[in-house]
């Protein structure tokens, strides 16, 4: 505990050399945070409510009367509840089949399982698209025995459904998992002691200790239900199309009704999200159950005592592994195969080579889309994570104060609204010249995407930086101080070196979790300079006719699956394991 | 040396000191001790400059410091989980103030050197990465970092709190030993009373943001000026009126059996021959713990249950319900 010193006092403390950097870096946050998340958005509300110059509520007539809005609002509130119950299911029986009971192979399960972790997004459903799609892998297999089914069976709600359901599992993987490694094993002992049989045990005592996060991951799940983009638009056909894909098509319309459409729309999405985000927090602050043991015990995998249910549990186990690694295994192998036995679906081992990686070095057209995404992803995750580790420095030494309070919000902001509306917002911000962007329209700039991808990131990146700030001991700084050393030397010499490896850390991940975006580069990227996963989306769609693009897919998705298992090795693997905590 | 004159420290609305007046003399080993939350951290702090008091001012040496950044103070600190940097070596956390004095290079390396010495760390340990240290060895980093600055006075705040029984004996000794060949002037936070009572030359007692005693450990442990230290320093028994009664009239003393009145363990003596001035009784023996060094027992006079200890010394080693004599002399009694 200290006393605070009000900031006036502090301010008048300060050395001319200070005063100068504190100004400087107030003006550039309230910049920042000014003209490109409040005044965007703020425009964005006009768009919705002040169509024709005046206070109305025309554009939400528009949207109940235009059909095929409807339709995809219709769509999304379908798939994100029915998602939320199979991910639900198909989540936890990962971390049962991996974490609670005894199966056989399960560090190779999990290796399966956890292919989502360096495979989403757009290229996780490109795969599906090239293995179960009407000219795919699977379904060739299939009609050479059914010869009468149809072959366009994966489309639509159920093709959307499947691929979602297990993509989507990751977050079960990390934090579902991490909650059933902290059950105190002692306490399945003492329940057996007691005569609890197993189910019971499960039912009554472990699964209870998960619920809290087993809430807050269904809850990120329908949010990433209601917000899918990728999965729709490649497998959802024409009658299966939702919330998101519906806004890009409105937005890439010239009518200013159709962008206001759009704008609707994705405030409706935006309205959602922060009511399912205020649930969440709600189920956040009621706490997780804390084991009350001293001495707490590891789990110790249960074997399934009935024979027949642990057959049957085996079966399944090996079952999902085989629907998780496929698409991963045939995208490895085809991405070495020639165009022909692509188009064909055939896997000729005769035919491999490493002509496809040489043509990615070699064509412009084919590593510009790969080194776009790449410096863009990096620049965003450095200077995201610049941005952030001030604010927080800030915070730490202004603790409770209102500045520090509002600076803080400011930054959460992006974490209640759906990436689209965030993308719909720049882009309808920055159409025309703006005075707080210095009268630039960014429209088919570099730095439009730039700024996006910054947004986006900062609300991931403020609550690790945060929690790593806060987790500091502060006998540290005041040491440093004891010592002689000025706030700044403080920070430079003792401060950000402990941070560094979270720092790092979490940069890695942003730069992960940018480099295939689709979500937000489909708004905003240069139309000379696309990135990853718009090139990835596009080449998938060409799928039927050109087999070049299928192979310059599959080679993208394999250096995809080696950089983001790198980076995950770095920062959760061996070395890196204290730097970040999920 | 240093004054602290009627101190007051406040967190938003919560006092938490007041009236805090200390005068540490130069070269003394002066001990803030008091349970958790009492304010002797905090009193530790201001005089470091941490906190900067609401009222009252910070001399040392004669000058006001109440208003000097920590940074400009050159009091140096050992902190309660000694706060080493922990991406540096040794070498670095040592010369970690000297670098920030941008002393030349040649002069850090002698004087981190000769510290090192002088806290019995060898030039290999000096390599090492701080995790690598034992808990004794961090210790003597922290210490040799805070002195190598030559501060005129070093503040301890519970540095053995997080070490085991036995290393916290050692670096006590080695504490002690270290201050009085430094000769620096030492003001030490504990809220451990035995840690108090050897290592110091005075103790402050705290209770709740006040000072309750200031004195030498003898004067605090024989003459605990309230009831509050007699009961935080050392066991004690807190007698009956009925009992003080029969103590009065066993000796004529005038005592008075309406005020809490008090007697230490070893101040009971137990069958051990006569004594003019004490009043004695009959006891049975209702329990006993034993120690080693010496027996702890619970005797019953009457309804009045006395806890006193008895050196084994082999001579006496009573059983429960044995009958023994106990004797109290009146002067022994601590009365509030």
């Amino acid at each position: 505990m200290q006393a605070k010193l009000p900031l006036k006092v502090r301010l008048k403390r300060m050395t001319p050399r200070q005063m100068a950097l504190f100004g400087v870096l107030a003006c550039v946050f309230i910049w920042f945070i000014m003209a490109c998340m409040v005044l965007p958005i703020l425009n964005l509300l006009k768009t919705v409510f002040f169509e024709g110059g005046t206070l109305s509520l025309d554009s939400f007539q528009k949207l109940f009367k235009s059909p095929r809005a409807m339709k995809a609002l219709t769509n999304s509130f379908i798939l994100a509840p029915t998602l939320s119950i199979t991910v639900g299911f198909v989540g936890i029986s990962l971390v049962l089949i991996t974490e609670y009971f005894d199966i056989k192979g399960s560090a190779i399960l999990r290796l399966g399982y956890m292919t989502t972790l360096i495979y989403g997004g757009v290229t996780l459903v490109s795969g599906y698209k090239f293995i179960y799609s009407d000219n795919g892998v699977l379904t060739n297999l299939m009609s050479s025995v059914f010869p009468n089914m149809d072959k366009t069976w994966f489309t639509g709600y159920w093709a959307v459904l499947f691929v979602m359901t297990f993509s989507c599992t990751s977050n079960h993987m990390i934090f579902l998992r991490n909650a059933m490694r902290a059950v105190d094993f002692q306490t399945v002992e003492a329940a057996r002691n007691m005569g609890a049989s197993q189910w019971t045990i499960l039912r009554r005592v472990v699964l209870p200790v998960l619920l809290p996060s087993l809430f807050a991951v269904t809850i990120l799940t329908f949010i990433t239900g209601l917000c899918a983009m990728s999965a729709p638009l490649l497998v959802g056909g024409k009658e299966f199309q939702t919330i998101n894909p519906m806004i890009q098509q409105f937005a890439e319309m010239t009518t200013t009704s159709a962008k206001s459409l759009a704008a609707t729309l994705s405030l409706i999405l935006g309205l959602a999200t922060m009511i399912l985000l205020a649930i969440l927090t709600a189920i956040e602050r009621r706490g997780h159950y804390m084991s009350v043991s001293k001495v707490k015990t590891k789990i110790v995998k249960q074997k399934i005592n009935n024979p027949v249910v642990n057959v049957l549990v085996h079966i399944y186990a090996w079952a999902l592994f085989v629907i998780y690694v496929i698409p991963v295994v045939l995208i490895v192998l085809f991405s070495f195969s020639d165009s022909a036995h692509i188009q064909q679906r055939q896997l000729d081992f005769s035919t491999f080579s490493l002509r496809n990686y040489g043509e990615l070095l070699s064509k412009t057209t084919a590593y510009r889309p790969f080194l776009v995404s790449i410096i863009y992803s990096a620049l965003a995750a450095v200077i995201v994570g610049a941005l952030v580790i001030v604010a927080c420095r800030y915070i730490q030494k202004r603790r409770n104060s209102l500045s520090a309070t509002a600076l803080e919000y400011s930054l959460m902001i992006p974490w209640l609204l759906p990436s689209t509306m965030i993308a719909l917002s720049l882009l309808l911000a920055f159409n025309q010249p703006r005075w707080y962007m210095f009268n630039k329209p960014l429209i088919a700039t570099l730095q439009l995407l730039l700024i996006g991808y910054v947004i986006i990131k900062l609300p991931f990146t403020m609550r690790m930086t945060k929690a790593a700030f806060f987790s500091l001991d502060n006998a540290l700084e005041d040491a440093s101080k004891n010592l002689g050393a000025s706030g700044l030397y403080t920070f430079r010499r003792v401060i950000f070196p402990v941070l560094l490896p979270t720092v790092m850390a979490i940069a890695a991940l942003n730069f992960n979790g940018l480099l295939t975006d689709y979500d937000l580069s489909v708004f905003l990227h240069h139309p000379a300079n696309p990135t990853l996963g718009v090139k990835i989306k596009s080449l998938t769609e060409e799928m039927g006719n050109s087999s070049d693009g299928v192979a310059l897919t599959f080679v993208y998705a394999v250096l995809m699956m080696i950089i983001s298992a790198i980076v995950l090795y770095l920062v959760y693997g061996r070395g890196g394991k204290d730097n970040i905590k999920e | 040396m240093i004054r602290l004159n009627d101190i007051e420290v406040r967190f938003g609305d919560f006092t938490a000191l007041r009236d805090i007046n200390i005068h540490v003399e130069e070269g003394q080993f002066y001990t803030f001790l008091g349970p958790s939350g009492c304010g002797k951290t905090t009193t530790l702090r201001t005089i470091t400059g941490f906190i900067e008091p609401a009222k009252g001012t910070v001399i040392v040496k004669g000058k006001d410091i109440t208003h000097v950044p920590v940074e400009r103070r050159n009091i140096g600190m050992v902190f309660q989980n000694y706060a080493l940097f922990p991406t540096m070596s040794v070498y670095e956390n040592i010369a970690f103030g000297l670098r920030v004095k941008k002393v030349n290079k040649t002069d850090i390396d002698r004087r981190v050197k000769e510290m090192a010495q002088k806290v019995d760390l060898t030039e290999q340990q000096l390599m090492r990465k701080v995790a690598e240290l034992s808990g004794g060895q961090q210790q003597r980093v922290a210490i040799a970092r805070a002195l190598v600055n030559n501060p005129e006075i070093i503040c301890l705040d519970e540095p053995l709190s997080n070490l085991d029984a036995k290393l916290r004996v050692q670096l006590r000794e080695e504490l002690k030993e270290m201050q009085s060949r430094f000769g620096i002037t030492t003001v030490y936070v504990t809220h451990d009373q035995e840690e108090a009572l050897t290592l110091s030359d005075c103790i402050a007692v705290f209770n709740k943001g006040f000072i309750e005693q200031i004195g030498t450990p003898n004067e605090i442990y024989s003459q605990s000026k309230t009831e509050f230290v007699c009961n935080f320093i050392g066991d004690i028994n807190r007698l009956k009126e009925d009992f003080i009664r029969q103590i009065a009239q066993k000796t004529g003393r005038g005592l008075d059996p309406a005020k809490a009145t008090y007697v230490r363990l070893e101040r009971i003596h137990v069958n051990d021959g006569a004594r003019p001035n004490a009043a004695s009784f009959e006891a049975r023996v209702a329990g006993r713990e034993y120690f080693g060094l010496y027996i702890k027992y619970q005797l019953e006079v009457g309804s009045q249950t006395l806890k006193c200890i008895v050196k084994n010394d082999g001579a006496s080693y009573f059983q429960v319900n044995d009958k023994v004599t106990v004797a109290i002399d009146p002067d022994d009694l601590m009365v509030y």
